[in-house]
């Protein structure tokens, strides 16, 4: 009766949470990653983590997918990148954490496959990045500056505007506010597939990858698992190869019927985007929309036939 | 969910179109976040139910909508459990962009009835009740705890209740604007304008602790514990205002006149902790003589319940009792078995109380100021349905019998998340906080009655709607 497991017991960090102050390729990575679980409990923690996963449907953003209305989607593409630089670069200005300004782009996304928004309203999707940011800070950081505080760039937009948008976000995601992000994952994976190095140079390589990433696929066509999995093995070995990828993923059991051929296509595009960036000297983070847009066309999606595709009326 | 209604509003009334499936009776709560309203439901189907209806404060426009409503409805949404709150409606009010959460009403909570107890039926909470009571709590907090979900703020006034109907007597944990998930930030208690009492506070966070766990809710269900046995309040310190989360000596100096001093021994940790380490004067130097729980409970120390009362209470988070481990202990195999309507012994003999029902303030409207309407007339007692509108169907209804059956023993449900993720959006549970000190009306409603079907769900998600 008294024996005591520690396994509902939930950790979490209390007041002084560390900040990662900037965005740099070049700035270590706070402890924030390396969750603060009492031993046993990351397993259990994950496992939970997986499970809420599962119903993770591929639900591709009809916006930026659609197969028709090209011009309309070259133009979503080139304003979403736009979004990334606005929300990593205000990111970096407040001092968020990285998690922060991911959250937001799931809630880019999310939206995005719900309600779509065309070329006549660019200053829809700068609101979007305003309010996706803000609720972001709001689910994850200690201090959340005001909103008139949110930098702004073409268009300046009332404090109650975005609130309204706030609240537009809020429903259409169902408040659904807690995103699954790549981030929980990522140092179990590195306790499970590199044991026996430093999990703070792993980890602090595999963030790079994710936020290299975000430009490249839809964040709701993946899961954060894959993501985090294929982050971290590029970041520990870039010369894996498919078996020896698959040997390592098997180590996983709770993990349960997981495609390591997402993991591994996952895995191919941060090799691929590493090349590149040695070709282009420009940071990968900040690079302009125009060498990536449309280059690469969801690479990671295998679903492609199963995508709603909603018209857009054009106005 | 958010209705997706409009403002229109129509000739009779300057209602927005989602307040207009409610009759608004009155306000029945008051706090830091908000007010509670009372409401009844008009439409057909759920005639009459009665639902409570948050309104959360407006925050500053400048701030957006408040992080801790973010919180609390995304929290709230995901789970369903019996001892839960639910959450039943999330309402928009795109005029002044105010929100407001409907959640299924509770007629008692934990705070009146220790206290209807204590200061006017004079004697203390039987214990069929107390059993009960304990039961269902842990029972909700083991599902929050499964789900890494953390409430940090339980006390008695969290512990809500219900009333006649079919969940007559059934316990439902509430107010979850302080809760959290697993690896969600968090703000010291103290910010945010919110404001938690002490007394249900563990000594790890008193002593400074940086990381919670989910014993810090268990610490808290111990002190619930003890004030159902005992109608007081079991560490009942003086708090330090200032801020951020001032060093609260005199509440560990409760603690420590009941529990003894801990010590490294048996609590390796505390070495570690920051206010351990800098007060050393007070709270290591201090002697405390042999206070024994036993005695202020006045619970022989080889019962049932003293040993699982000292379990939740034990010094170190790492071997304080868990949730579930709680629901296995021998206390709940022993006679009486806990039941499911909390209120209503099953013995034949024990005193069967009529708690108050909440006082409703008639004279405010939902912006909680002006006088609404005429208040309705209304009787109350047992098995006699007052009129008024939106009761005209009302039947007269006996107590419940159903809501009386022993709750079997059954292993804990493998609660899943995942699983339930398909469910029916309408199906969200809530937490409505109720604050004390409620002036009271001059007309109590005691109108109840229940209805099978549930509220009507959210509508169904609109896709690519153009903004």
């Amino acid at each position: 009766m008294s024996n005591i497991s520690p396994i509902t017991d939930l950790m979490c960090e209390e007041g002084g949470a560390s900040f990662l102050v900037e965005y740099d390729e070049n700035t270590s990575i706070d402890s924030l990653y390396n969750p603060c679980f009492i031993l046993d409990d990351e397993e259990k923690y994950i496992e939970y983590l997986f499970t809420q996963e599962m119903g993770f449907v591929s639900e591709s953003c009809p916006a930026l997918s659609s197969n028709h209305d090209c011009s309309n989607r070259f133009w979503l593409r080139s304003a979403r990148l736009d979004a990334i630089d606005w929300i990593f670069n205000t990111q970096a200005k407040f001092g968020f954490k990285v998690h922060t300004a991911y959250l937001s782009m799931t809630y880019f996304d999310q939206f995005l496959s719900k309600r779509s928004i065309d070329e006549s309203k660019p200053w829809a999707i700068q609101l979007l990045s305003v309010a996706c940011l803000s609720l972001a800070a709001k689910m994850e950081e200690q201090n959340v500056p005001s909103l008139s505080e949110y930098p702004s760039e073409e268009y300046l937009f009332e404090t109650r505007v975005i609130k309204n948008m706030e609240l537009m976000i809020l429903s259409t995601l169902e408040w659904k506010m807690g995103s699954a992000t790549p981030f929980p994952y990522l140092h179990y994976f590195v306790t499970k597939f590199c044991p026996r190095s430093r999990p703070e140079t792993i980890i602090t390589k595999a963030i790079d990858y994710i936020v290299a990433m975000v430009k490249d696929i839809n964040l709701m066509d993946q899961r954060p698992s894959i993501i985090a999995s294929a982050a971290v093995l590029a970041a520990f070995d870039a010369t894996l190869t498919r078996n020896a990828m698959d040997h390592m993923i098997s180590a996983i059991s709770s993990w349960g019927n997981i495609e390591s051929g997402h993991v591994f296509s996952c895995y191919n595009l941060i090799q691929e985007k590493k090349r590149n960036k040695v070709k282009t000297p420009s940071s990968i983070l900040f690079s302009t929309h125009s060498t990536s847009t449309c280059v690469v066309e969801n690479p990671l999606d295998t679903s492609s036939g199963t995508k709603r595709k909603l018209p857009f009326d054009k106005s | 969910m958010g209705d997706g209604s409009s403002n229109r509003t129509n000739s009779n009334s300057n209602k927005p179109e989602w307040l207009q499936q409610y009759d608004l009776i009155g306000k029945i709560g008051e706090g830091t976040y908000g007010l509670v309203f009372l409401a009844r439901i008009k439409s057909q189907a759920n005639r009459g139910k009665s639902i409570a209806i948050k309104k959360f404060k407006q925050s500053k426009d400048g701030d957006g909508v408040s992080p801790t409503a973010i919180r609390e409805i995304m929290l709230l949404r995901e789970i369903i459990h019996e001892n839960v709150v639910k959450l039943v409606n999330v309402h928009i009010n795109h005029t002044d962009m105010s929100l407001y959460l409907a959640f299924d009403y509770a007629e008692h909570d934990l705070y009146e009835i220790i206290r209807h107890h204590r200061d006017k039926v004079n004697h203390s909470i039987n214990q069929y009740t107390v059993k009960s009571l304990l039961w269902q709590l842990l029972n909700g907090l083991n599902y929050l705890h499964s789900n890494w979900i953390i409430h940090r703020d339980l006390k008695p006034s969290n512990i809500l209740v219900m009333g006649d109907g079919e969940e007559h007597g059934v316990v439902k944990i509430a107010d979850f604007g302080l809760a959290r998930i697993y690896q969600a930030p968090l703000k010291p208690l103290s910010e945010n304008g919110v404001v938690v009492t002490i007394w249900y506070r563990a000594p790890e966070l008193l002593l400074g602790a940086k990381h919670y766990t989910s014993a810090v809710d268990m610490w808290a269900v111990g002190c619930i514990f003890a004030e159902l046995l005992t109608l007081k309040p079991l560490f009942q310190g003086a708090e330090v205002k200032g801020t951020p989360n001032p060093f609260q000596l005199d509440q560990l100096d409760k603690i420590f006149k009941v529990l003894g001093h801990p010590t490294l021994d048996k609590w390796p940790s505390l070495a570690n902790l920051p206010h351990w380490q800098q007060d050393v004067q007070h709270i290591q130097g201090h002697k405390y003589d042999n206070t024994s729980l036993c005695n202020v409970v006045h619970l022989s120390p080889k019962s049932p319940a003293y040993d699982l009362l000292s379990k939740m209470l034990e010094y170190d988070p790492r071997k304080r009792i868990t949730a579930a481990e709680a629901l296995e202990h021998e206390y709940f195999k022993l006679e009486p078995q806990p039941g499911r309507n909390t209120l209503v012994p099953c013995q034949p003999g024990e005193t069967f109380v009529n708690y108050p029902t909440r006082p409703v303030d008639t004279t405010t409207d939902f912006e909680g100021t002006a006088n609404l309407q005429p208040p309705m007339p209304v009787s109350s007692g047992a098995g006699s349905m007052p009129g008024g509108h939106g009761s005209n169907r009302t039947v007269p209804r006996p107590m419940n019998v159903v809501g009386m059956q022993r709750m079997p023993h059954q292993p804990m449900q493998a609660y899943n998340l995942a699983s339930q993720a398909g469910m029916g959006p309408g199906m969200n549970p809530g937490g409505i906080p109720m604050q004390r000190g409620v002036p009271q009306a001059h007309q109590q409603q005691q109108l109840r009655r229940k209805d099978q079907m549930g509220m009507p769900g959210y509508p169904p998600q609109q896709k690519s709607r153009r903004i």
